[in-house]
């Protein structure tokens, strides 16, 4: 009875989404043509094989990041019953206290870094850190910018705001890639990032001991004297602390001044010329490719009641996906969303806002998220990149890209945290 | 103790608001709003003075 179990094909729904092209290699790749189903056709999408509910238009990630009440960040409750960070590579850490007054504590300690004055006073150190990081391949007139300058600088500057000697930068290089690797990759990865960060720790303990005791002005310093109801945060904490700021401060700005790059020599080179004259330019550019597509396409929450949303009702503690990424391509919102354009005028080009709401009536890009956890590092990211792209774009003269074609911007895995950029770019050029 | 918020600084960072939300709230358009709070209490006090200290536009004067 062979003919009889002739396999019934169901007939394809045209709009229906199978859960598994999230895990497939074009999603990783070009993740925008499933991006614009999900809005159009599913903006409430209820994944069942990976057991979560996915937003996708950009007032309902906009609203998810707004409304503490119903949507949490916190991945453990702070006062739990488990040894924190034997399987996460930056070890306990901030991020993983969602919405309680722990996270607000940890935060406020660091966050006037980033800001304001303090950081002001942080820039001439990073325009320093360029010029030393162009001057290791400028006579060369080549250049392989991930390697040999984004992933150099950022690193650098973090390292040097907590404190760290100076000597030891390229070790951090080393730990942080690892770490970073680690973060977004499950196996031999994790397990080297998970390395790396034992390694790391020795290497703070005795520099934590000192600070403890005698503290300077650095950002170690304050984070090991801080201090909440008279306690003050544990070694184990303060290292996890470390190594977010070292990944989250410098992985992101890293891929951040690549993928800016990667635009300018492949999107629009039209428009570098533009950048090329008038070099403010890079603010625009900056925020256009936080827009178009960011480092970070996903924000994880869960809900902490019932949720109703485009006329269904999400339930308590379900786990929620935020895609940014979609939510920036929203054409209810932005006009040719597909179209990388410094000169748009329907986006608040500039200083981002933890509020998302701007006096020049514009939307912001979602790129930094919203809110309570909103980027504690966005005005740094900001000036960094800014800093770093000016000094290459007048180091290097004329430039070019070294291939016509360029694979493009890529991810390993997005929705596992890993972050989207280029793997390589060789630019070729004529210092003058 | 007076706190005033000045809105024509303000920048909508929404500093304020996050950290503080025992005395502040969001309005639609993302401006601070003092909420009705009992400001002789002495951690709305430590709320209003912090505020102040991490308002980036400088938009937040505690007077006594």
């Amino acid at each position: 009875m062979a003919e009889a179990v002739q396999e019934q094909q169901a007939p394809a729904l045209p709009n229906e989404i199978d859960p598994r092209e999230f895990d497939g290699p074009a999603f990783q790749r070009d993740p925008f043509p499933l991006y614009q189903r999900l809005r159009d056709h599913h903006p409430l999408f209820h994944d069942r094989f990976h057991n979560r509910w996915v937003l996708s238009r950009y007032w309902d990630i906009d609203g998810a990041f707004q409304d503490n009440e119903s949507y949490d960040r916190a991945v453990y409750k702070p006062d739990g019953p488990y040894q924190f960070g034997s399987t996460h590579v930056f070890g306990p850490n901030i991020l993983e206290y969602g919405n309680s007054p722990q996270h607000r504590w940890l935060r406020n300690i660091v966050a006037g870094q980033f800001v304001g004055n303090r950081l002001q006073v942080f820039l001439p150190m990073v325009a320093q850190i360029c010029d030393e990081v162009i001057a290791t391949f400028r006579e060369a007139g080549e250049v392989e910018l991930v390697s040999q300058f984004s992933s150099q600088v950022p690193i650098r500057v973090i390292s040097n705001m907590l404190g760290l000697p100076r000597e030891d930068e390229d070790t951090f290089v080393g730990w942080y890639q690892a770490l970073i690797a680690g973060l977004g990759f499950g196996g031999e990865h994790l397990a080297r990032g998970i390395q790396a960060r034992n390694e790391m720790w020795d290497y703070l303990d005795p520099l934590i001991a000192a600070r403890s005791k005698t503290p300077g002005e650095d950002l170690l310093s304050r984070i090991v004297s801080a201090e909440l109801d008279g306690a003050r945060m544990s070694p184990d904490e303060v290292k996890g602390f470390v190594a977010l700021l070292l990944a989250a401060g410098g992985d992101t700005t890293d891929k951040a001044i690549a993928n800016m790059w990667y635009h300018m020599m492949y999107t629009r080179p039209d428009q570098y010329a533009d950048v090329q004259a008038d070099p403010d330019l890079w603010d625009a550019v900056f925020t256009e490719m936080m827009r178009y597509d960011p480092v970070v396409h996903a924000q994880f929450r869960h809900t902490t009641r019932e949720v109703e949303l485009h006329g269904r009702v999400i339930p308590e503690r379900a786990g929620i996906i935020l895609y940014l990424g979609a939510g920036n391509r929203d054409e209810r919102v932005f006009k040719d969303p597909d179209t990388f354009d410094v000169h748009r005028s329907d986006l608040h080009i500039g200083r981002e806002n933890r509020s998302g709401r701007y006096k020049d009536g514009k939307p912001g890009h979602l790129g930094f998220g919203i809110g309570q956890h909103f980027c504690m590092g966005y005005a740094m990211a900001r000036q960094e990149a800014m800093i770093a792209c000016t000094k290459l774009m007048a180091a290097m003269g004329a430039v070019q890209p070294k291939f016509d074609s360029h694979p493009g911007i890529n991810s390993p895995s997005i929705d596992s945290g890993g972050f989207r950029s280029p793997q390589e770019l060789v630019l070729t050029f004529n210092p003058t | 103790m007076k706190v005033h918020i000045d809105l024509d600084k303000c920048y909508r960072s929404g500093e304020c608001y996050y950290n503080h939300p025992e005395l502040f709230e969001m309005s639609d358009a993302g401006d601070p709003v003092l909420k009705a709070a009992d400001l002789t209490d002495a951690a709305m006090r430590l709320h209003a003075e912090q505020a102040a200290e991490v308002c980036p536009a400088g938009a937040i004067l505690v007077e006594d």
